[in-house]
């Protein structure tokens, strides 16, 4: 079976993805890596002395993985929304169309570039975090491929989201409004099954609550409610995050005049 | 045939306006076609629903004997377009971005075809420049690199010379000329009529998305340029008042010792036989066929009226 159909094509968007990223490092890689050391400065300083306790680990080990998570969230999601938003200004969105690639090959071009941004900003979280709290990963592997999923699922979002907004307001707005509050509501800062009401109910459709949970876990071998649910239901995220992306791509929203 | 397209319809879901009504085309391997137009006649939607930027309503089109319906990838693989507005991917250097373009259309260690483009357009020296530093002509000489770099079959140029000047014009017409021979299909719009009428050996008019005419150039001049423009000057001043031509060679203008008229071809004979009859101090005689622009405009108001 033919896997692809232009590979030289393919592997040229998703370069170019890395590429723009990676040119423009100290906006891309390390201002949110400066902003996630700031978080585990403050909280270090502030809770240092003060005794918050998770299954037996304190609270900086608890807090590593949530900002990790939030890095890679933040950094995939921005990646293929940015690149397409800057694309709609500079004018240059129309050659997409005029590439002979597949469109499958594309929406995985745009999101595989947002995941590799992604993963490597959790990744140097936690490296940045070292120095602050001396432990070891409980499974390096499962942590790195957890990152990788995360980082996927909201590539994904970015991805939809920079072909069906049309100004860089628009994408601030949907990560101020929506990712943003997600994220502080999906365990990055604190256990949310010990959240009352609706806000703790709002885990189970919130896309990072499993994805933090399952990096958490990775991290330091205990979890939050059921892995096997959260396993479940970031499977569940990837299918639709990228089966949505491409359906969104293929209609032409964004980038074809209908 | 290299395009072959039709009864293509397009109407905006947006606004309900109808950019072209039935449209057939039929462009052969080898030639250089030109499709004038006034603004909003429909040119930009034509190509943009070749390019794939705009979907069509209805109707069939085919590039290089592929249905775009079925067969896009392919369809994309032989088509080189240079839109009207250029946009520029500002995080790349000139030789990037053509190493990139290279890549998208399946083509590995492209350098010296690209080295070669630049050269060929003046550009060899910006390789490294960032897009945004060239001028604007630079910037429409790399768009048109751009669209060449994968080698494509059949090239189309939406007004490709706007806002280059005149030295650099001349320069773009000797070079697409050069393309035009090596056997590229070529289709361009411009809203410089003698350009269309300098590289062109097909004529398309398009207006308010129809078809108004697609004639080869010299049947298309034959067919709607049949007036002559003669200007004739004497040794002495021209008082027309003292001719006594027929009235079908009215003089159209006279000043000091120069009349112009403005007749059908086959009535030249005549007229210089009537002009000589009555003057014989000529000094100058110049006959110029109807230009392009004159054909243009007839068919345009034709069509509007």
């Amino acid at each position: 079976m033919k896997i692809f159909y232009n590979k030289i094509g393919f592997f040229t968007l998703l370069f170019r993805e890395i590429h723009r990223f990676s040119r423009v490092s100290i906006q891309t890689i390390l201002a949110p890596l400066i902003s996630n050391i700031l978080y585990l400065g403050i909280f270090s300083g502030i809770l240092s002395t003060r005794s918050i306790a998770f299954e037996g680990f304190n609270y900086l080990q608890f807090l590593v993985p949530g900002l990790a998570t939030m890095g890679t969230i933040f950094a995939a999601f921005q990646n293929p929304s940015f690149s397409l938003i800057s694309q709609k200004y500079m004018n240059t969105i129309q050659d997409l169309n005029s590439y002979p690639i597949s469109d499958l090959e594309k929406t995985t071009a745009f999101i595989l570039g947002g995941t590799v941004r992604g993963t490597l900003i959790g990744m140097l979280t936690y490296i940045a975090t070292l120095p602050f709290v001396k432990s070891g990963i409980y499974s390096p592997a499962f942590f790195f491929l957890s990152l990788m999923l995360t980082a996927f699922v909201f590539s994904s979002i970015g991805f939809i989201s920079g072909l069906a907004l049309d100004g860089f307001e628009k994408m601030n707005f949907v990560l101020s409004i929506v990712i943003t509050p997600l994220s502080y509501l999906g365990g990055v800062f604190f256990e949310v099954s010990k959240l009352s009401g609706i806000l703790s109910a709002m885990r189970f459709v919130n896309p990072i609550y499993p994805l933090v949970n399952l990096t958490r876990y990775a991290y330091l071998g205990v979890y939050e409610d059921n892995i096997y649910v959260h396993g479940a239901m970031a499977a569940v995220f990837i299918i639709a995050g990228f089966a949505t992306s491409l359906i969104v791509f293929k209609r032409g929203t964004g980038i074809k005049i209908l | 045939m290299m395009l072959k397209i039709e009864g293509l319809n397009k109407i905006y879901k947006k606004d309900g306006k109808v950019a072209l009504k039935d449209v057939d085309m039929n462009i052969k391997k080898g030639e250089f076609a030109a499709l004038l137009g006034q603004n909003g006649a429909g040119k930009t939607t034509l190509i943009n629903i070749l390019s794939g930027n705009v979907k069509k309503t209805s109707g069939k089109v085919f590039i290089g004997g592929f249905d775009i319906d079925k067969n896009e990838l392919e369809t994309k693989r032989i088509l080189g377009v240079v839109p009207q507005e250029s946009g520029f991917d500002n995080f790349f250097s000139v030789e990037e971005v053509l190493k990139k373009q290279s890549g998208y259309f399946g083509i590995k260690n492209n350098k010296e075809y690209i080295y070669h483009l630049l050269n060929q357009l003046n550009l060899y020296e910006k390789k490294n420049n960032f897009i945004r530093e060239l001028s604007g002509g630079m910037k429409r000489r790399f768009q048109i690199a751009k669209a060449l770099v994968h080698k494509p079959e059949i090239f189309i140029l939406d007004e490709p010379t706007a806002g280059v000047d005149i030295e650099m014009r001349h320069n773009m017409y000797d070079f697409l000329l050069e393309l035009h021979k090596s056997g590229l299909t070529m289709i361009l719009t411009t809203h410089y009529i003698e350009e269309a009428e300098r590289l062109c050996d097909r004529i398309m008019v398009i207006n308010s998305g129809e078809i108004v005419a697609d004639e080869p150039k010299e049947i298309l001049m034959d067919k709607f340029g049949r007036e002559v423009r003669v200007s004739i000057c004497f040794e002495n001043p021209v008082d027309m008042r003292q001719w006594d031509l027929p009235t079908e060679f009215n003089g159209e203008n006279a000043h000091n010792n120069q009349i112009d008229f403005k007749v059908d071809k086959a009535k030249l004979p005549s007229l210089l036989n009537a002009i000589a009859s009555k003057r014989s101090d000529f000094v100058d005689i110049s006959i110029e066929r109807e230009k392009l622009e004159d054909v243009y405009l007839q068919l345009i108001k034709r069509r509007d009226s």
